[in-house]
């Protein structure tokens, strides 16, 4: 006996119990759109956290970040120097290391267009190694060259964005001259010789340099710096000792699986450190906890649906005693009998699924409108793109796991009815009134 | 003459706390192919019990009922189902039918157990309604159908397998009289077809009219087997 024989009997039983039907279904609609929506809650609210992220740079960085950790039990970290940079170096599983010193820039001038943006010093040299590319001209060789993040020419050339997509229009800012305006503050060690330096008029220099070469686009942090030589940068923040310290250097792992082994090495050394991987790792754990909390809550109205179906069965299993009774007379086995209220009951479940499903979605996207406009009343439309935040995001998992839980909730809560109805003995169910 | 059912020392005790209550006490009866006989009897005389033990819908607590050279009373629960399947129709006093499907419906569900494809199920079940006089009402629910017509419908429920023998149980008794006899001709036409018929009656005219030998029953024995009026 297939299904598609069955199924005549089933809707005919189905259909002599519409109304019953249509509620005990909208019980498992109600679960369903719980689970559905709690979940897809979750789901939304990470992705708009991920994305509002940003690109935390590439998934082999670590960021490595002299010793302030002050966690109780940490020792603190040595400094970050190039004795460190040559021992990260010697590191299992590390690539490249690229120590990182921020020039004291204030803003950079093309004839009247003056903007500011960060000067990062490198070793020229390990760009290559980190994964830079150069879009338009070559590296920096002296102090008097620089290297301009993909987005720069926007606002120091006033470029268009589809201008800033020109490979010509960008090949011609290559040797066009920059002022770098650098005001350097009295630094640690001069105050901590004579307190009164603290109080001296900060040093204004001006420096001329010439754009030899642009990155193609990658994060939003690389987009935005410009590069120059290590040493260059030094000497803008009037560093002359022999033996500087860098305030951050990236270490490159080898994969993004030994990522984390590095930093906590890393960290147990007593260095702050950051990687996007684990931070999104970090997130992802989270959002776990948070999905499978929303889930639980959904579930409970799903456990009060599921009651609803099993009472449905029982009830509609003990009026219909009878014909059982005459189902077996007529030659219907017990399986052939806990088929029937099975599929009964499964059919319930699918309905109740797939209602819940529409529902949902439909609730889902009503909600994201809502929300959306809300957010855009309260920020004057301060927020770039008001209609990108997703709350509620129901990907296609989530819907099919919906039906075939559903589905599933209905069979197992139509178990205990069916058996009871296929052990019926049929001589006391003819008798049944 | 082939045997069509052999019935050998069959027994039924209900035990109800300390008292015994023998419903059967060792009947012996061989119904053969083509043959109607009747079971008249006083009310708790045992009848239904022994029906529904050849039907298997009930079990005996000894002796042996042979059809097709297998005792029921070994067959488990799946294989008695087999049984009713596939050689057993009944016909119940109250109709039975089920409320919620046509006539046809009703007539094809003995099909659907036995796992027939949907248009041979389509099929017989029309050719059965046709053959009880229904052709014209095959689409009917049972509410929508005289007493008679639903007696009707399930007589033709309980030939449409095949059945090696066809048990009815007080078929006529929630009939009129006139309605009944159409329901016994019906049965009549059928034998003359060459099935097998076992039905109880409290009705001498009934069992006169439609049986081909009358068992009398009393307290859970055959106490006369005499002829009836097709013999
Ligand atoms: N489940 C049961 N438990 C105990 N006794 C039972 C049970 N089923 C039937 N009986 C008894 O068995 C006896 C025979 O019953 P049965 O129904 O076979 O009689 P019957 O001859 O068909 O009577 P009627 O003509 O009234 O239909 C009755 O006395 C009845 O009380
Ligand atoms: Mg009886």
């Amino acid at each position: 006996m297939r299904f598609r024989d069955l199924a005549f009997l089933v809707v005919s039983n189905l259909r002599r119990m519409k109304l019953r039907l249509a509620l005990t279904a909208l019980g498992v609609v109600i679960g369903t759109s719980a689970i559905v929506l709690m979940v897809s809650l979750g789901v939304g609210l990470q992705k708009s956290v991920v994305a509002s992220l940003g690109d935390l740079g590439a998934a082999t960085h670590i960021t490595v970040m002299g010793g302030f950790s002050g966690q109780p039990g940490m020792p603190e970290s040595e400094p970050l120097d190039d004795r460190a940079v040559a021992r990260f170096e010697g590191m299992d599983n590390v690539q490249a290391v690229m120590p990182i010193v921020t020039a004291m820039v204030q803003d950079m001038t093309y004839k009247k267009n003056t903007t500011n943006m960060t000067v990062k010093g490198v070793p020229v040299d390990s760009l290559k190694a980190f994964g830079f590319e150069i879009a338009e001209g070559r590296l920096p060789r002296n102090d008097k060259e620089i290297l301009l993040g993909d987005a720069v020419p926007l606002k120091l050339f006033d470029l268009s964005a589809t201008e800033n997509t020109n490979k010509a229009a960008r090949l011609e800012l290559i040797g066009r001259r920059i002022v770098a305006t650098v005001v350097q503050y009295p630094t640690e060690g001069e105050v901590a010789k004579d307190p009164a330096a603290a109080m001296q008029e900060p040093v204004e220099e001006r420096h001329k340099l010439t754009v030899v070469g642009i990155l193609a686009p990658a994060d939003v942090d690389t987009d935005s710096s410009a590069f120059i030589s290590l040493d260059t940068a030094l000497a803008f923040n009037g560093i002359t000792t022999r033996r500087p310290t860098y305030e951050t250097i990236i270490v490159k792992a080898d994969s993004a699986e030994t990522v984390a082994g590095i930093e906590k090495i890393l960290t147990n050394e007593g260095f702050m450190t950051f990687s996007a991987r684990t931070i999104q790792e970090g997130l992802k754990q989270t959002f776990v906890i948070i999905q499978v909390v929303l889930g639980a809550l959904g579930a409970i109205a799903m456990i009060v649906a599921a009651l609803g179906i099993a009472n449905t069965m029982t009830m509609s299993i003990y009026e219909r005693t009878r014909e059982i009774g005459i189902m077996k007379a007529v030659g219907a086995s017990n399986r052939q009998i806990k088929r029937v209220f099975l599929s009964e009951a499964a059919i319930i479940g699918v309905l109740g699924g797939v209602g819940g499903l529409v529902f949902s979605t439909a609730g889902a996207a009503l909600a994201n409108l809502f929300l959306q406009s809300m957010i855009a009343a309260q920020s004057n439309g301060a927020v770039s793109q008001p209609g990108t935040t997703t709350f509620f995001y129901i990907p296609l998992w989530l819907a099919i796991f919906a039906i075939v839980f559903a589905a599933s909730v209905g069979l197992l809560s139509g178990v205990l009815p069916a058996v009871r109805a296929a052990n019926l003995d049929p001589l006391v169910a003819l008798r049944h009134e | 003459m082939t045997t069509a059912v052999d019935v050998r020392n069959l027994q039924k005790q209900y035990t109800m706390g300390s008292t015994v209550l023998d419903v059967l006490r060792g009947v012996d009866l061989t119904i053969n192919h083509g043959e109607i006989v009747c079971v008249m009897g006083p009310s708790g005389s045992g009848k239904s019990t022994l029906l529904n033990i050849v039907g298997g819908l009930d079990r005996p607590t000894g002796g042996a009922v042979i059809v097709e050279g297998d005792d029921l009373a070994t067959m488990d629960d799946e294989r008695l189902a087999d049984y009713r399947r596939h050689q057993v129709g009944f016909v119940f006093q109250s109709f039975n039918l089920i409320p919620t499907l046509s006539a046809r419906g009703n007539v094809e569900l003995p099909l659907v157990f036995a796992g027939l494809a949907r248009s041979d199920r389509a099929s017989q079940a029309t050719a059965a309604l046709e053959s009880v006089g229904l052709g014209h009402r095959l689409e009917h629910k049972p509410t929508e159908l005289s007493g008679g017509e639903q007696q009707r419908v399930a007589v033709a429920r309980a030939v449409v397998n095949g059945p090696a023998i066809i048990l009815a149980d007080e078929p006529t008794g929630n009939l009129d009289t006139t309605t009944g006899n159409e329901i016994l001709d019906v049965i009549k036409a059928m034998n003359a077809e060459g099935r097998t018929f076992l039905i109880t009656t409290h009705d001498r005219a009934v069992a006169e009219a439609v049986a081909h030998r009358i068992v009398h029953f009393i307290d859970g024995s055959i106490v006369e087997i005499e002829q009836g009026g097709l013999a």
